[in-house]
């Protein structure tokens, strides 16, 4: 009987023991390498305050993501029914990214670009880091579908990069949207080096004229014409455009202060947890490491650099054909990708290191949100072409 | 009473979009393809090979087709009734479902009371029995066994059969008609422009296009703007006797944004310093530093020993 007891103790035991994570582990040293990258986002989100609202969920996320298991309870993010299954259809339908649109659309504040309209053309020249990537992705022997969902990292936007990708390389999801949000927490580290390398001291020390006062009405106009421009040129756009400019529209109409409030508040943070926490999760070392992963992330620095190249060389450009007085600042044209506001930040904090009296804040905030705008039409013209 | 007028109206354009929506869900049913005479084709779950008739949802959304009617003939548009309450009529976007011409209705929903052979065309008509949603006339004379008429691309061409139609290479009952061996837009995509060059130039221009647009739009938008706070300027300038015009292009937004800060600091967190409470209250500091008389914020520099 006490033999049976033990016997049936130590079977017990040796159960417990296969479900156990240390057991699944199995000898596949990539989830251990996939907990650490995780817990690397964590530090830099905490220690270096690098887009904390993202790494910490992300980090997190991964973490949890690659926390090995035994199959067939219906808790892997890739079992379908489990918690975190359900959680992960918002990135797989694509359905979180219009709705973090609506919440940057209730919180940004477009008039810097309608007090001065050509900071657009900034927004839009900056979107070349996209078609380069693709390019080079192409050349890389990445399929077409594959390049164009790889290539929108340069957008420089994360709920964009999971929308596209989602359409378009589902299977890739994972690495692009990591890497969108990694380098987008690594603007601060990539940009600037860009653009002191194309600027001379001469240009980084341009005042620009301060922007005029914007009215309501333009305020409003805005987000209504922008939607219907955009969207009759580009109609795959419409879901994250239609968010877009629909949340701008109830900051600014004035009477529907409680919805935009919701929107930019508590709507928005609610889908920023489950984005990060389920994009991390996505991350199952089995899945993830792959050396197609690591083309993505080389890729995604690359679109990184051109984008930063393409908006900083086309206010040079631009500055040809404008008048003493009128003049850009090409530090500003970095802000054309759609980190909102880093990339703006950037722009600011290398302006101060010339002149500490020059502040770029507002000025970069025009073509950081076109770069918003464009990375969206972007999307739309890539979903377009290959979906 | 305007009040009610409104109301009327918005319910009337409300009741006329869902009547129309719903019209036009089952409008969006096609007929796609047809097997007069199958001696060698798709059987049915009965083992029996007989006509058939593929229907196809073109719309972008579930289509219940229970309630819509089949018909040989234009005399008697409800002939054969889809049974509604069947799962199984409701067909999935861009999706196919097959119906039985074997004249055997009560071997279930997909099988109807008429056969291809007896008939010289045939129609798909909406649940309200009167709409001709689809119709087909049947090229008897150039359909051989096991040979099928049907659209060349799924949906497209015309509702009365007469855009559209040829005599397809193979059967495809339940699928595509010409998606079987197609090649993916994305792959033709990298066989024409392997570098992405063109689509780069394209794309980029697109891009450009939508924002020149937009920068256009809003200069002039800008400009109309401007004028006209500049005549409202101009006209408080005259009534209040100024000889100096304000610029309201020049006027940079900081002005006003100074402006609307004090003002709010004013009106509401009770920063203003215009009305003091000349209440002046002497409490014992507990802190033994206080930092008001620190040697640190009363001398400029740290004083060296000269040498």
């Amino acid at each position: 009987m006490e033999g049976n007891l033990f016997q049936v103790l130590a079977r017990n035991l040796s159960q417990f023991w296969e479900y156990t994570g240390f057991a699944n582990f199995d000898g596949n040293w990539g989830y251990l390498l996939m907990i650490a990258i995780g817990l690397v986002f964590i530090y830099l989100a905490i220690t270096k305050e690098w887009e904390p609202m993202l790494l910490v969920p992300i980090g997190f996320g991964i973490i949890i993501g690659n926390i090995p298991f035994f199959s067939g309870l219906s808790i892997g993010v890739y079992e379908e029914g489990s918690v975190l299954n359900i959680l992960y259809q918002g990135v797989v339908k694509g359905w979180y990214p219009p709705l973090i649109f609506l919440g940057i659309g209730a919180m940004t504040d477009f008039s810097a670009l309608i007090s001065n309209p050509k900071l657009l053309l900034i927004g839009a020249a900056a979107q070349l880091g996209i078609f380069g990537a693709y390019a080079i992705a192409l050349l890389m022997g990445f399929s077409a579908t594959d390049a164009g969902a790889i290539g929108i990292i340069g957008g420089a936007d994360g709920p964009t990069a999971i929308f596209l990708s989602s359409r378009l390389a589902p299977n890739l999801m994972g690495a692009i949207a990591v890497s969108a949000y990694s380098y987008m927490a690594l603007v601060p580290v990539i940009q600037p080096p860009i653009m002191k390398l194309f600027t001379n001291k001469k240009e980084r020390l341009i005042r620009m004229k301060p922007p005029r006062a914007v009215s309501q009405t333009e305020k409003i106009l805005f987000p209504i014409i922008g939607f219907l421009l955009t969207a009759l040129i580009v109609p795959s756009g419409i879901p994250l455009l239609g968010m877009l400019f629909f949340g701008n529209l109830l900051k600014e109409s004035g009477v529907t202060r409680r919805l935009a409030e919701t929107a930019r508040g508590p709507l928005i943070d609610v889908i920023t947890i489950l984005i990060g926490l389920t994009v991390g999760a996505s991350t199952q070392a089995d899945k993830f490491l792959q050396v197609t992963s690591v083309l993505i992330f080389v890729l995604g620095a690359l679109s990184f650099i051109i984008a930063t190249t393409g908006g900083v060389l086309f206010v040079k450009f631009f500055n040809l054909f404008l008048k003493e007085g009128n003049k850009i600042n090409p530090l500003i044209g970095n802000s054309g990708v759609s980190a909102v506001p880093d990339a703006a930040r950037v722009s600011n904090n290398v302006g101060l290191q010339y002149d500490k009296t020059n502040y770029l804040l507002m000025h970069a905030m025009g073509p950081n949100v076109a770069g918003v705008i464009g990375s969206a039409v972007a999307a739309g013209i890539l979903l377009a072409f290959l979906a | 009473m305007k009040r009610v007028i409104i109301k009327a109206l918005i319910l009337t354009v409300f009741f006329f979009a869902w009547q129309r929506s719903f019209a036009q869900s089952q409008e969006d049913m096609r007929i796609n393809e047809i097997l007069v005479t199958n001696t060698n084709d798709f059987e049915d779950d009965f083992g029996h090979k007989n006509g058939w008739i593929e229907l196809f949802n073109s719309s972008y959304g579930t289509v219940n087709i229970g309630g819509c009617y089949f018909t040989n003939d234009p005399a008697n548009l409800t002939k054969y009734i889809i049974p509604k309450g069947d799962v199984l009529t409701a067909i999935r976007p861009r999706q196919h479902v097959l119906f039985w011409a074997d004249n055997q209705p009560f071997r279930g929903t997909f099988h109807l009371n008429f056969t291809l052979e007896e008939s010289k065309e045939i129609l798909f008509v909406a649940s309200d029995g009167k709409t001709i949603i689809d119709r087909i006339k049947i090229p008897h004379e150039q359909l051989l066994e096991n040979i099928s008429f049907g659209r060349v691309k799924d949906g497209f061409g015309k509702t009365d059969g007469t855009e559209g139609w040829e005599i397809l290479r193979q059967t495809s009952p339940s699928t595509n008609n010409f998606g079987v061996d197609e090649i993916p837009k994305s792959v033709i995509i990298k066989e024409i422009d392997p570098y992405g060059a063109v689509m780069s130039i394209t794309s980029m221009s697109a891009v450009f296009v939508s924002l020149i647009l937009l920068y256009i739009i809003f200069k002039q938008i800008g400009k109309y703007n401007i004028r006209n706070s500049q005549k409202r300027s101009d006209q408080v300038s005259v009534l209040k006797g100024r000889k100096e015009k304000v610029s309201v292009e020049d006027t940079s937004a900081e002005v006003y944004a100074a402006i609307a800060t004090a003002m709010h600091l004013y009106q509401t967190d009770n920063e203003a310093h215009d009305i003091e409470n000349t209440i002046l209250t002497i409490a014992k500091v507990t802190r033994n530093y206080s930092p008001w008389s620190s040697k640190i914020y009363t001398l400029r520099e740290t004083p060296v020993k000269n040498r």
